[in-house]
């Protein structure tokens, strides 16, 4: 097989364990938790680094913004053998209890975005892998980090449902503050119904960077970075928990 | 006094708080009968039938909710007003998979939302799903036990005679969308059980036994997954009684 058509990567450059973020800017910061990363590919919003991680092999890749995207970069990165994927990202917080810098884990999301529609009817639920998700949350609890695991909320159109949307925002998705969603993306209903579909585990970590109900936004990226260290760790770690790789 | 439930007939604090929900209401009284020690039946109105009783000397219930999510709705919304807070559906389903045969166990983390009842509730995108902690104690269980089980997304859905080996015409090619989607099996009651339990704030899973294959067209009689019945409900009931004990741990 040659190089993926948008990833432009080839078979055997990718790791069985993948962390997917959304900004290809954020690649390099995560790729520094590898043993020796080595920068694969580059092209579009997809860039991708391999490398080593106590005797797994692992990659990040980005899948920019949004489901359409992120289903390419998981659809080629399946095609490339890879098995385990965590989204790990920001979030904005539907909750007031939610505040800034605090981790969340998805275990489902409600699907409004159109690309999972394009897969499966809307009545089949976006669940994230039950043994990924749990090694991440276990992984946050050994890190001293405790977690909100719950359902989050994956749309497409940024600027009606974000801390930057009309003011009437939160009154129109008022159904989504009191059923309990916890926080608002753009990625992980897509990722988790093709995961299903495909049979690979898919989960997603978070850290939430603003809150809807005060609008405070953080958005200063180097404030983000010990935050996103930290994630990368707990992937890494929940990774570990799922392989039956011994440590090397 | 506090309110009485209007299709349950209990008032608050009547019933134990951690609840097996079977369908049948026959198997709710199997189930006191053969699993609790001192059972003891607390109302019976329409399909719900309740019972009280020790399992491993913790306090749990048994409420059958009737065939399909109507009914269930109504069972988790009044036990959920009385107190209640965990719940297990222990049931039976249809195979939708060659590999999963009559007999086996299939533990649920989500469901389609091919249900009516879910719907009133929220919009089909809300995500039909089994609280975690229960999954990982319904697994725990399971494991000690060393019985397999297949863990995944089931279909929930209303009209029996659709979607059954039972059913009139030609049912394998109703739910083929759902075969090639991989979902595991087909029953009626989880999805509003799912969606109403993380509504309410209340902690949901399912447990099923196949008995019968929408794949294969194959079924079985109650006496071939009588065994595989009540090892769900050993399961379940172990897996209640864990949650109870972590409610005491830091």
């Amino acid at each position: 097989m040659k190089r993926t058509h948008h990833l432009q990567v080839s078979p055997g450059e990718v790791g069985e364990y993948v962390i997917l973020p959304g900004d290809p800017g954020r690649c390099r910061l995560i790729a520094e938790h590898f043993e020796e990363p080595k920068l694969v590919a580059s092209n579009r919003e997809f860039v991708t680094y391999t490398g080593k991680h106590r005797g797994l092999s692992v990659s990040v890749v980005s899948t920019g913004m949004g489901c359409p995207s992120a289903a390419i970069a998981l659809e080629e990165l399946i095609m490339l053998q890879a098995k385990y994927f965590v989204r790990l990202g920001t979030t904005g917080a539907l909750q007031k209890e939610l505040r800034i810098g605090e981790v969340v884990i998805a275990n489902s999301a409600v699907r409004t975005d159109g690309t999972s529609l394009e897969y499966v009817p809307l009545e089949f639920p976006a669940i994230a892998d039950f043994d990924l998700t749990m090694a991440l949350l276990e992984a946050s609890r050994e890190k001293g980090i405790k977690a909100h695991m719950g359902t989050i909320w994956s749309h497409d159109a940024f600027y009606k449902g974000s801390v930057f949307a009309d003011p009437d925002f939160l009154e129109r998705e008022r159904w989504l503050v009191d059923s309990g969603v916890l926080s608002v993306e753009n990625e992980s209903s897509a990722l988790f119904v093709i995961g299903y579909l495909r049979k690979v585990k898919v989960s997603t970590i978070l850290t939430v960077v603003a809150n809807h109900h005060s609008k405070e936004v953080l958005s200063d990226e180097e404030a983000l970075e010990p935050i996103f260290d930290l994630m990368t760790e707990i992937c890494l770690e929940a990774f570990h928990k799922l392989s039956s790789t011994p440590e090397g | 006094m506090e309110q009485i439930q209007y299709h349950i007939k209990c008032r608050k604090g009547d019933v134990h708080r951690a609840v097996l929900l079977p369908g049948d209401p026959a198997r709710a009284t199997y189930i006191a009968e053969n699993f609790f020690a001192n059972p003891r039946q607390v109302s019976e109105n329409r399909e719900f039938r309740i019972f009280n009783g020790l399992y491993e000397g913790f306090p749990l219930a048994v409420c059958s909710t009737g065939i399909g999510c109507m009914s269930s709705a109504v069972a988790i919304e009044e036990l959920v007003n009385v107190g209640c807070k965990y719940f297990l559906r222990v049931g039976t389903a249809g195979s939708l998979q060659a590999g999963i045969r009559p007999g086996e166990i299939v533990i649920a983390t989500g469901a389609v939302r091919g249900d009516g009842a879910s719907l009133e509730y929220i919009h089909p995108s809300y995500p039909a799903v089994a609280d975690f902690s229960l999954l990982k104690a319904l697994r725990k269980r399971a494991e000690r036990e060393k019985v397999p089980y297949h863990l995944g997304i089931i279909r929930s859905h209303d009209a029996f005679y659709r979607e059954s080996p039972l059913a009139f015409g030609d049912f394998k090619k109703r739910v083929q969308i759902w075969v090639e989607a991989g979902v595991l099996a087909i029953e009626n009651e989880s999805s509003t059980l799912f969606v109403v339990g993380s509504l309410r704030k209340a902690q949901v899973g399912s447990i099923l036994v196949i008995a019968g294959s929408l794949a294969t067209g194959e079924e079985v009689s109650y006496e071939e997954i009588r065994e595989s019945v009540d090892m769900a409900i050993k399961i379940a009931a172990g897996a209640l009684v864990d949650l109870l004990k972590g409610e005491n741990e830091p």
